[in-house]
């Protein structure tokens, strides 16, 4: 049973750091109506300025965060300016395929400047292991956690409480209709990949603190689960995207350790196709697009 | 056999992918966005190659076999992805290859992650290139036939098309079919070249190349997936040989170059680089036995609409001021 707990705990931790990339993803996609496919790589490369500024700068864990946060949010603003604000009236899967080609340059990219191999991210924060009966949380695991945890709050209550977040709304309803009513409706798909990316970044530090390692191709993997998180899901209510992150986290710790690792991956798409397959719009509804 | 050197396997690849893309081209048509190709063309490939390495089945029949598994495969998905909207039948397609690579790396019998090897060599360039121009064929006649009209239909619009009197569900499972089994076809090819088949071969990683040849070459008519595919195929090599290096830094370079070279066209060309058959070529080489006076009045204003959408993409680019939300 303690060890029951413990898989649960620990996979809502990694689940928590899906939920942010995944949360991102799924405010993009509902207010732009694009898969943006370089997200992940936004995340990947605020994990290597993080390095860069942990190696030059500062040890102090809150300044690499903001750095490379911001560093990911101009790497968003960069992205939405040069590449989806231009494919804005195509095809539906043009933007996914350009951001694919942004992603293909900023993985090799990386990779020439840092090297094909994992890179040692240093411990900056305190390694204290907690004891609660027979479960171990280690402070590591609790910090990035609540930092986690503190960037899903803040986007709810952009999303739910602000102007900003009212109107972004209004432009995954309809963006007609929210242009009628007087939204910048291009001001708002800025903002919005500035936030994704900023969130993507700062969950990027935290992952590569936890695990203590940056690599270029790390983003295929987060890429990969952050979609099934939001399409499980669906776009309508990003809490349900939030909760599905952690969820999938859980479960898959839960796969790991009662049925074997190598299935560990495929469990996300087996969720993803039964429920889709279901429920196309998700599980919580989505805005159609 | 005339020798190519350096550039021999380069084309057979070419040409494989050509093939592949045509298949996803077909489903494409009809506005299934699949990301499953691949793990299509690994079907093929490992049917394929386990009736010709241990059950030593003559090369074209196992290959007709694979491809047989790729046509079933194709239609049982599309009954799955058949409610769901353009992107999240790209996605969910994308988690039943990733599926395939988990299941594919846990069969023992299939080498699991030690690759499947000991294939015996039968696809040369001659062969490849022989049903390239067999898949061409198809593609071509599939562009003109009812049912690639309807398919051009049921991607503009599915409600219209439905309304129209098509049998939408059945158009979506023939065109997936259909362009399933093409890419096993290339799977099994490429299987008996290479000479073995790895998982990692079924990722999504590769459907999305897949995805780029077609879009990036246009997906309107069976010109662009061709073209596509041997463009961006041969790109990477043409610039391996124009950067004349061989470590891990010009390898993010010619990568880095690739990314944005997709992107430019991406954004010069969103429709993709080829739109329509150039008429000229249409009125030279019309279907034998119909001479082209007799297309009937529906395909000539099917063709007149698609040129119509193609101008209006060429118009809606020189008018960035024009702005819909």
């Amino acid at each position: 049973m303690e060890q029951l707990i413990q898989h649960v705990i620990n996979g809502a931790m990694v689940g928590s750091t899906y939920a942010v990339v995944a949360v991102g993803f799924a405010l993009t996609f509902s207010v732009l109506r694009v898969i943006n496919v370089a997200h992940p790589e936004v995340f990947m490369l605020a994990m290597f300025t993080g390095l860069v500024v942990v190696q030059a700068l500062t040890q102090n864990f809150l300044i690499v965060l903001v750095i490379a946060a911001t560093a990911a949010l101009v790497a968003g603003l960069a992205i939405e300016r040069a590449v989806l604000r231009p494919l804005r009236r195509a095809d539906l899967l043009m933007p996914m395929i350009a951001t694919a080609g942004v992603s293909v340059f900023l993985q090799y990219g990386v990779q020439g400047v840092a090297g094909p191999d994992e890179l040692r991210f240093p411990r900056i924060l305190p390694f204290a292991p907690l004891e609660v009966g027979a479960i171990t949380v280690t402070s590591l695991q609790l910090i990035t956690f609540g930092i986690a945890v503190l960037i899903l709050l803040a986007c709810s209550f952009y999303v739910r409480r602000t102007r900003w977040g009212l109107a972004a709304r209004a432009v995954a309803e309809r963006p007609d209709i929210a242009a009628t009513f007087g939204v910048n409706v291009s001001r708002v798909a800025q903002i919005t990949v500035g936030l994704s990316s900023f969130m993507a970044g700062a969950a990027g530090v935290g992952i590569a603190v936890l695990y203590g390692s940056a690599w270029s191709f790390v983003g295929l993997l987060y890429g990969l689960k952050s979609w099934v998180c939001m399409l499980v899901a669906g776009n309508r209510h990003i809490e349900a995207v939030m909760l599905v992150g952690i969820m999938l986290g859980i479960l898959e710790a839960l796969t790991t350790a009662y049925v074997s690792s190598s299935f560990r991956d495929a469990v996300a798409f087996v969720v993803l196709i039964v429920v889709l397959y279901k429920r196309p719009d998700g599980l919580f509804g989505s805005y159609s697009y | 056999m005339l020798s190519l050197g350096f550039w021999e396997p380069v084309l057979i690849l070419a040409g494989l992918n050509a093939i592949i893309a045509i298949g996803v081209y077909i489903t494409l048509m009809s506005g299934q966005a699949s990301l499953a190709h691949a793990a299509f063309a690994g079907i093929g490939a490992y049917s394929a190659a386990v009736l010709t390495t241990n059950f030593h089945v003559p090369f074209p029949l196992a290959i007709l076999a694979g491809m047989s598994v790729g046509l079933v495969g194709g239609a049982l998905l599309s009954l799955v992805t058949m409610r769901m909207s353009l992107l999240v039948v790209a996605l969910t397609t994308l988690g039943f290859g990733e599926t395939m690579v988990v299941i594919a790396f846990n069969i023992e019998y299939l080498g699991g992650a030690q690759s499947f090897s000991g294939i015996p060599l039968y696809t040369s360039i001659g062969l490849v290139y022989a049903v390239l121009a067999l898949v061409l064929f198809v593609a071509w006649r599939f562009d003109h036939s009812r049912l690639g009209l309807a398919a051009r239909a049921v991607r503009d619009s599915s409600v219209t098309a439905a309304a129209m009197g098509i049998n939408v569900p059945l158009v979506r499972i023939l065109t997936f079919a259909l362009g399933g089994g093409i890419a096993a076809l290339g799977g099994g090819l490429s299987a008996h070249y290479t000479l073995v088949i790895n998982p990692g071969d079924m990722t999504f990683f590769e459907s999305f190349r897949y995805k780029l040849f077609v879009l990036t070459g246009g997906s309107y008519t069976f010109l662009g997936p061709l073209a596509g595919a041997l463009a961006l195929t041969l790109l990477p090599e043409a610039l391996r040989v124009a950067l004349a290096l061989s470590d891990v830094l010009s390898q993010s370079l010619r990568f880095m170059i690739y990314g944005i070279i997709v992107v430019l066209v991406v954004i010069w060309r969103p429709q993709g680089v080829i739109t329509r058959v150039p008429t000229g070529v249409r009125a030279r080489f019309p279907w034998p036995g119909r001479p082209a006076a007799r297309v009937s009045p529906a395909a000539k204003v099917a063709a007149l609409a698609a040129e119509s959408r193609a101008d209006r993409a060429d118009a809606s680019l020189g008018s960035p001021g024009a702005d819909r939300p």
